[in-house]
């Protein structure tokens, strides 16, 4: 199998190294996500800025027997919502981004923004980011930001890169189950298993996929999808071929537990027998 | 192959109790902010993160599967968040008040091309704008619509005796925020295509204002409209100029970065941008208050128009020396 000599994963990621000099990974969210969050935002914005102007027409009607006070009351609520509406364009994602690093919009669907080193906003970044949202929403409907976004690599509009941050979904995950070597390995199955199996790490990542799945497929399924993978796995370990007729699907299993658990201590029964 | 190592099962069996925990506090911390959790639990965080560190290390050296990797990655990521988040550096926000009044005009003073050129990208077209609108009225009426221009006229011709009907100081006030902010805001944002968006703001607010201004002047009211400018007007022409100048200065750190890449040039700008633009932003709100409850108001214009000059002189003596022998804005911050 040819690979190349450096692997360029080609997916929505970005590593960032802490101060621990440990690299972990952000999921950046894509323009669809962004999309729908920030239209989330916009029907809170508006629809709240639609209350007050209500609630204005209702004071300004029932306290309105004098013509002069209606007047009144209705300029003094024109003012006000302009002022909120100032608010909603300019103060309301400010404000959310820099004090919870999100906004109800992104709340709603997992978003967060984080800087490029993976550190929480802080007010000039949360500043930054959402003026320059005034070009980027150029000309319509965020056309300048969306291009920014195929062309920046990270999913980063002009304001995320002036201002050095990304849009990322922290994913909570569970810890998964071990793949464990299911049933127990009994002693003459190990017979031809060299002891030292060397697996790449993307024969290791399918053959890994493959056992997680194997439950989910049918019998017939599961043997053909393992024989084509496990053909030229026995032949590099000198294997019995004729594995590969009776259960491709256990060889797998065997190889990979053998290349997982071998020579470790605490191991599982089945390797545990086996080094002793 | 690492011989020494426990075998995935082992590991995952010996650690998972501390991930769980840390799991719990860092979303919990995420959700609600740090300085909620009890006191026993931050002390707690920050070694369960460091030995999650460790532990994401040797996962990934020992190969061990792909979902375990990954979510002792995502946890990471997300206590990473957490610990070096602005809650570690709360107390800070005192000190930022003051550094913030020291840094604003002196970062006015460090960016003094882009200041000089975005004024006289305001001025040389509003001096046009007067100049034209005085000796030709119909001039004005090419910038700003007739049926615009008629009714402002006749307000200022009759003076500002009545003082405005009640309301009318609340209307004016949401608007000139609204509309006065917004337009300094958007002037600096455009100014990241080169400059160029910034430099249409401020030639065309520039002009329209001159002939607006040149326009009444013509119609014999230019002593009412002077009265009504003198008050808010050095804080919302300075504010607009600011603003345009910091977006000149973005558009020119992309066209011309130095030694630096466009990118880090144009972010390296941004940090004293945002200084400028917040300065300009509370300007603006300043010159909005003023220019909706004092200068229309029937308050005489000799008043007036000594208020107008006093903070002329404020602006500028703030402008230039403001933050002169404070401490150094990298020990404020």
């Amino acid at each position: 199998m040819a690979t190349p000599a450096v692997q360029v994963v080609l997916d929505t990621d970005v590593a960032i190294e802490t101060p621990e000099h440990i690299v972990f990974r952000h999921r950046v969210a894509g323009p669809a996500r962004r999309m729908f969050a920030h239209f989330i935002d916009l029907v809170l914005c508006y629809g709240a800025l639609l209350v007050v102007a209500s609630l204005i027409v209702l004071a300004a009607l029932g306290g309105g027997a004098l013509a002069s006070s209606m007047e009144t009351t209705l300029k003094l609520g024109v003012g006000l919502l302009l002022l909120l509406l100032f608010a909603a364009q300019w103060v309301y994602f400010v404000a959310w981004e820099a004090v919870k690093g999100t906004t109800p919009g992104k709340m709603a669907l997992g978003l967060r923004v984080v800087t490029t080193e993976g550190r929480p906003v802080g007010f000039v970044e949360a500043a930054l980011r959402n003026l320059l949202r005034a070009a980027d929403a150029l000309p319509v409907g965020y056309v300048v930001g969306v291009v920014a976004m195929a062309v920046s690599g990270r999913f980063q509009r002009l304001g995320d890169l002036v201002a050095g941050t990304l849009v990322v979904i922290p994913e909570r995950m569970r810890v998964a189950g071990s793949v464990v070597l299911w049933p127990p390995a009994k002693a003459d199955e190990w017979r031809d298993v060299p002891d030292t199996v060397q697996l790449d790490a993307d024969e290791r990542a399918a053959i890994e996929l493959f056992l997680r799945r194997r439950a989910t497929l049918g019998q017939a399924r599961e043997h053909e999808l393992a024989r084509m993978i496990a053909g030229p796995l026995l032949a590099r370990h000198r294997m019995d071929p004729r594995r590969l007729d009776a259960n491709p699907s256990r060889a797998l299993a065997l190889l990979f537990d053998r290349a997982q658990n071998a020579g470790r201590y605490e191991g599982p029964p089945s390797s545990r027998g086996e080094a002793a | 192959m690492i011989p020494s190592a426990v075998t995935e099962v082992a590991f995952v069996e010996r650690r998972q109790r501390d991930w769980t925990d840390l799991e719990k506090l860092a979303w919990r911390g995420t959700r609600e902010g740090l300085r909620r959790l009890a006191p026993d639990d931050i002390v707690r965080i920050s070694p369960l993160y460091r030995n999650l560190c460790s532990d994401l290390a040797r996962a990934q050296a020992a190969r061990y599967s792909a979902p375990l990797v990954e979510y002792l990655q995502g946890l990471t990521a997300i206590s990473h968040t957490l610990l070096y988040g602005p809650f570690a550096r709360a107390k800070r926000a005192r000190v930022s008040l003051a550094s913030w009044l020291y840094a604003f005009p002196r970062t006015v003073r460090a960016r003094k091309w882009p200041m000089l050129l975005a004024a006289a990208l305001f001025f040389v077209p509003f001096a046009c704008g007067v100049a034209a609108a005085i000796h030709e009225p119909a001039f004005a009426f090419r910038i700003v619509p007739e049926a615009m221009l008629r009714p402002l006229t006749e307000a200022y011709a009759k003076g500002f005796a009545e003082g405005r009907a009640s309301g009318d100081d609340a209307l004016m006030a949401g608007f000139y925020v609204n509309n006065n902010v917004g337009i300094a805001l958007r002037c600096f944002a455009l100014g990241i295509f080169g400059g160029i968006g910034s430099a249409f703001y401020l030639v065309h607010n520039g002009l329209s204002i001159g002939a607006v201004l040149g326009y009444v002047a013509s119609q014999g009211a230019g002593g009412n409209i002077l009265t009504f400018i003198v008050g808010h007007g050095s804080l919302e022409l300075g504010a607009i100029v600011i603003a345009g100048g910091a977006g000149l200065m973005l558009g020119w750190s992309i066209v011309s970065p130095g030694e630096r890449t466009r990118l880090a040039s144009l972010q390296l700008a941004a940090r004293d941008a945002v200084v400028l633009v917040c300065g300009a932003a509370v300007m603006l709100l300043m010159a909005a208050g003023i220019e909706a409850f004092w200068s229309g108001s029937a308050i005489p214009s000799v008043v007036k128009r000594a208020l107008g000059v006093t903070l002329f002189v404020l602006v500028w003596g703030y402008l230039l020396l403001g933050g002169r022998g404070a401490p150094a804005r990298g020990a404020a911050r």
